[in-house]
């Protein structure tokens, strides 16, 4: 099932404290998560954002404990991007950083919806019951590698571990330029010969 | 032994054998050559711009700004106002970035106001710069730097002046403020060519007297007023940048295009082309269609040649026959030759596209921006030449079992 939103620069006349801004929503597909990543030197940058639906199931704002358990264990396995993109034993990368977490569409700067949610006005709340609030997980990693040279192919467990997921748009940055992939569930593999 | 009587019976008929050759050499030449114009293509296409992280303009498609802000085909949906443009360019991301600015045009040639850093900037085919053919970069407020194709085809020289006119096809021009070329550019392959470029001022100062796309009736500022006018533009059509540390580009992008004062979009280059060449590389399957048509019908013709040869052959065949060569002998035989004929045909095709290549690269480099690289046959080329003969391995069996079938009783029969 694919839900795709593609709702870009409406003003939203609801609010009128947000009358003079622009609200935007970015587009949204389920089962379709975005991976970034940029090789420079010895470092990598990787920024994976997944729908909520991917990464446990649902999108809504998680109140049981089930859900918000499954969702700490979510932020959990996203936090160790070794574990979710396999790279080459000779590549030996290290991580450097990783975050992980989760944003919902209402607002950019809220980290938690279940959180968020309690917070707004009344007049938000209009908003939210017209178009329901979809989730994204955000992880963002920096990774230093010894020999980047090596990096002939990264697989990805992600697919493994997460069953929901069904596509990664892949886009990477080498000193070759910028390039993109289509990485599915059933070929859960990204040959990298020729990005450096 | 069997080897030896193929080589000398295909000797023996020198003439079709090598009229078949010749078919299945040009055919494999043709076949090569096309999948190297492909890819020559292809890499030229990818690398019509480089060096560039990211393109930013008003927000539409990715494909759509890359394509009126790099091949200027089409035309914005929206400017990016020059207020949004100081805040991108003031983001400590930012090593270095270009405004264009695009709408007028010079006879059919599309005009782009930008600054002189563009030069430095511009890359193309991995890193490669824009160069001079002749003259300078721009110093004046009305000097004006044009493509080789500009000028080619306009028949211009630095130092004529030429006058730019109104939008992209209107009579009204900019008669009060002509341009003085100061350089005309080396041929890159790229639209570059084909642009008339002014500086990002210049194009204000031509349109001081202008309000709502037309001129004011008889309203005309002398230039020197314009001079020393700030002619600061009120918006560009997009913006090229260039990013400290690649690891910031997709934070930078993603900021972009959420920026909120005004819709915006950033678009990483090389996905952008990589996008669009998705949508016209259809072509390219068809130009691998047609090739692969030619290589099958001179197979067919190399069969074609080895059955009617059958007949003319009875006595031969009869005679090994008679020798005591088995059935099995002369299926070998006929298959051996066809396998000869088909891999010097293949090897003979492989010289000839370089030969091609070699002869072509310079010409077709100067005419199209094609650059065709002499690299020694990948793996893919020579698959294609296995493909060719075990391809007419194949369609020499069946007038090789022919023959087999007819040597046994026939040939002894022959009544001359």
């Amino acid at each position: 099932m694919k839900i795709v939103h593609l709702i870009a620069g409406i003003a939203l006349s609801a609010t009128p404290s947000l009358a003079e801004e622009t609200t935007q929503l970015d587009a949204h597909e389920h089962g379709v998560g975005q991976l970034n990543i940029a090789f420079d030197e010895n470092k990598v940058a990787m920024e994976l954002h997944a729908p909520g639906a991917d990464i446990v199931g649902f999108e809504y704002g998680a109140k049981s404990d089930v859900d918000l358990a499954a969702i700490d264990a979510a932020l959990q396995t996203l936090s160790d991007p070794l574990g979710l993109f396999l790279l080459p034993e000779a590549a030996s990368c290290i991580v450097i950083t990783a975050h992980a977490k989760l944003e919902s569409e209402d607002s950019d700067h809220d980290d938690h919806d279940e959180e968020g949610h309690d917070d707004h006005d009344e007049e938000g709340h209009d908003d939210h019951d017209e178009a329901p609030g979809h989730t994204e997980f955000h992880a963002e990693y920096l990774l230093e590698c010894a020999n980047l040279t090596e990096m002939s192919a990264i697989t990805f467990s992600y697919f493994e571990i997460f069953p929901n997921a069904l596509e990664l748009e892949v886009q990477v940055i080498s000193d070759k330029g910028a390039t993109a992939f289509e990485i599915e569930r059933d070929v859960a593999k990204l040959d990298l010969r020729g990005i450096f | 032994m069997i080897l030896r009587l193929a080589l000398g019976s295909l000797i023996a008929r020198a003439t079709t054998v090598g009229m078949t050759i010749l078919a299945i050499a040009l055919s494999v030449a043709l076949f090569l050559g096309v999948e190297k114009v492909r890819t020559g293509a292809k890499a030229s296409f990818a690398d019509t711009i480089s060096g560039t992280d990211l393109i930013v303009g008003a927000r539409s498609g990715s494909v759509q700004l890359l394509l009126y802000s790099v091949f200027r085909i089409g035309n914005a949906t929206n400017n990016l106002t020059w207020s949004s443009y100081q805040d991108v360019a003031s983001r400590p991301e930012i090593a270095w970035i270009v405004p264009i600015s695009l709408g007028d045009s010079h006879k059919q040639f599309r005009v782009m106001g930008t600054t002189p850093e563009f030069f430095n900037r511009y890359k193309y085919r991995s890193g490669q710069s824009i160069e001079f053919a002749d003259g300078k970069n721009m110093s004046d407020l009305f000097d004006t730097v044009i493509g080789a194709d500009v000028a080619a085809t306009l028949n211009y020289h630095v130092g004529d002046p030429i006058v730019v006119a109104h939008g992209l096809a209107s009579f009204t021009e900019h008669k009060d403020q002509p341009f003085k070329i100061s350089g005309i550019l080396n041929k890159t392959g790229t639209p570059v060519d084909r642009t008339v470029i002014v500086g990002l001022r210049a194009i204000e100062a031509i349109h001081v007297d202008w309000q709502e796309g037309a001129q004011v009736q008889g309203q005309t500022t002398p230039i020197d007023v314009i001079r020393k006018m700030k002619l600061q533009p009120k918006a560009v059509t997009a913006a090229l940048v260039g990013i400290e540390n690649r690891l910031q580009v997709f934070g930078l992008q993603r900021a972009i295009n959420k920026y909120n004062k005004e819709p915006l979009l950033a678009i990483l280059p090389g996905v952008a082309l990589q996008e669009l060449w998705q949508i016209i590389g259809i072509a390219e399957v068809a130009l691998i269609g047609v090739s692969a048509m030619v290589v099958i019908t001179a197979l067919i013709g190399m069969m074609a040649m080895i059955f009617s040869s059958l007949n003319e052959r009875r006595r031969e065949m009869a005679i090994f026959r008679a020798m005591g060569a088995r059935p099995r002998v002369i299926l070998g035989m006929l298959i051996l030759e066809a396998a000869v004929i088909a891999t010097i045909g293949a090897i003979l095709g492989l010289a000839l596209m370089y030969l091609g290549v070699y002869i072509a690269q310079p010409i077709i480099d100067a005419e199209f921006g094609l650059w065709l690289p002499s690299k020694a046959p990948t793996l893919n080329e020579f698959l294609v030449l296995a493909a060719v003969i075990i391809a007419s391995i194949i369609a020499s069996v069946l007038p090789a079992l022919r023959a087999y079938r007819l040597s046994l009783a026939d040939g002894m029969l022959v009544r001359i």
